[in-house]
């Protein structure tokens, strides 16, 4: 005979937390599924430097992540012991890590930024090939830099002077590659290729294995001489190598902002911040909760909820155990 | 009154159970798997190095990355959130969730998975737009009139 049971025999704080975390098992897994069928469904993915992408960084921020993990399960232990101050103690640890992590997080971000790498217009600069639409927008931001510089009076200052030198460079390459495209609609692949050619002097790729794969992908044309091209622009990019990062126009000059061309781009820039983002709020609603339990004093009476929100904090270090191989290593 | 009559009774029982077990041990058990999470995130790391991915097929440094990660996770569940030492009711809440959780995956590999040995003409508008190499007409053509007459009746 089966006995009546009115409830699991747990508190029923504990309980709704784990029903929650249930839920939220499935949402994270629904994101990250989809990231990894669009990752591998993907005929083009960009490698993590060509996105400015640290693997050191993210290492860190795990170490970081299980630092706090075991800093609030001191707590509890600390709490049930009716230990007030070491409980605190460790709270505020866990607090401190936790903003460390965002801290390291927001950094990540803003170096993506800085480069155009955003996961949406009107701030995101990143095309997935050099077509025609990519030329299209490089040359509406060149005129828009242009009337920018002239509108500022008919006396140039000699840095402006520069500027419009470099400008003129850039405008000549597009009406080269667009001249090209136009006088051959059969044969456009003279034009393709100079295309190719002002997407890497813009924003070179950081590593041999990018060009190979945007060859494969047939972001580069087909034919031994793009291949060439690219290798070449790869080799000159290389040259000019500072700090792990090939120096493309956007980086000599910062203030071009020019659109960039990174195959796979675009998709990687959406899963990537959708990801990172929905983590990171996580992690900020943790902290937000840390905040206010430092308000008051963690006895035993307490230890509950101490349990409840560092069941919530080992979750958010479990969904980053997998995104940090899967955006950062794979 | 029968023994089946308190369930309170055995709720509490088990309550106290689960909080002996967890104090028996004290804070050794959580530095060790801290030790062990290190350890393996190292492992991960580890195939970021070059010397690593030159002489490891990445199809196997994937393979390592995820076992890793696997074992991360569990160590986890079960030392920081306790579920080792939980009553029988850890079951009902985790194992409909890590169901639901493989067929959301296991659903969207047809849909996007797929999409790339389906040949081009099955790819949606917007992947055809932004598709570094775009499908020739022709070729979207063929395989429709292919996918049209694998599906007629009448032949």
């Amino acid at each position: 005979m089966f006995a009546y049971q009115p409830a699991l025999p747990i508190p029923n704080g504990k309980t709704c937390m784990w029903l929650f975390l249930s839920t939220e098992i499935m949402f994270f897994a629904g994101l990250i599924g989809t990231y990894i069928v669009l990752r591998f469904g993907s005929i083009a993915w960009p490698a993590p430097h060509d996105v400015h992408l640290s693997e050191p960084i993210g290492a860190f921020n795990t170490f970081v992540l299980i630092c706090s993990s075991v800093t609030v399960v001191l707590a509890l232990e600390a709490a049930k012991f009716n230990h007030t101050a070491k409980a605190k103690g460790y709270i505020l640890l866990t607090f401190l890590l936790g903003s460390v992590f965002l801290g390291v997080k927001a950094y990540e971000y803003q170096q993506k930024f800085a480069h155009g790498i955003y996961p949406m217009k009107p701030h995101g600069l990143v095309y997935d090939k050099a077509d025609v639409h990519y030329a299209a927008a490089v040359r509406k931001r060149l005129g828009e830099l242009s009337t920018r510089i002239t509108a500022a009076g008919a006396e140039l200052t000699p840095d402006d002077q520069a500027r419009m030198k470099v400008l003129d460079v850039l405008s000549k390459l597009v009406d080269d590659a667009e001249f090209a495209i136009r006088n051959n609609p059969d044969a456009p692949e003279e034009g393709r290729i100079k295309l190719m050619e002002l997407a890497y002097l813009i924003y070179p790729p950081h590593d041999h294995n990018t060009v190979a794969h945007a060859a494969e992908a047939g972001a580069v044309p087909e034919g031994p001489a793009m291949q060439l091209v690219a290798f070449q622009q790869q080799k000159d990019a290389e040259e000019s190598h500072d700090g792990g990062h090939a120096q493309g126009y956007n980086d000599k000059y910062p203030w071009l902002r020019l659109p960039i061309m990174i195959p796979g781009g675009p998709l990687w820039a959406s899963t990537y911040f959708l990801l990172t983002g929905f983590h990171a709020l996580h992690v900020l609603i943790g902290i937000i909760v840390f905040g206010l339990l430092l308000c008051v004093t963690i006895d035993r009476t307490r230890a509950n909820f101490v349990e409840n929100i560092g069941l919530y904090w080992h979750f958010v270090d479990l969904v980053w155990i997998f995104l940090f191989p899967l955006l950062y290593l794979f | 009154m029968s023994e089946f009559s308190h369930p309170h009774d055995h709720a509490q029982q088990d309550r106290h159970d689960s909080q002996d077990e967890i104090n028996h041990g004290g804070i050794g058990k959580y530095l060790v798997v801290f030790v062990a999470l290190c350890l393996l995130t190292m492992c991960s790391f580890v195939t970021y190095f070059d010397f690593w991915r030159h002489h490891v097929p990445y199809e196997v440094s994937r393979a390592l990355m995820m076992a890793v990660s696997c074992t991360k996770a569990m160590l986890v569940i079960m030392f920081f959130m306790h579920l080792l030492w939980e009553a029988n009711w850890k079951w009902v809440l985790t194992i409909p969730a890590t169901f639901m959780s493989i067929f959301l995956m296991l659903m969207l590999v047809p849909d996007i998975g797929w999409r790339k040995d389906n040949g081009y003409a099955r790819y949606s508008d917007d992947r055809l737009r932004y598709a570094a190499d775009p499908p020739s007409v022709e070729a979207a053509e063929v395989e429709a009139a292919e996918h049209e007459l694998s599906h007629d009746p009448t032949h």
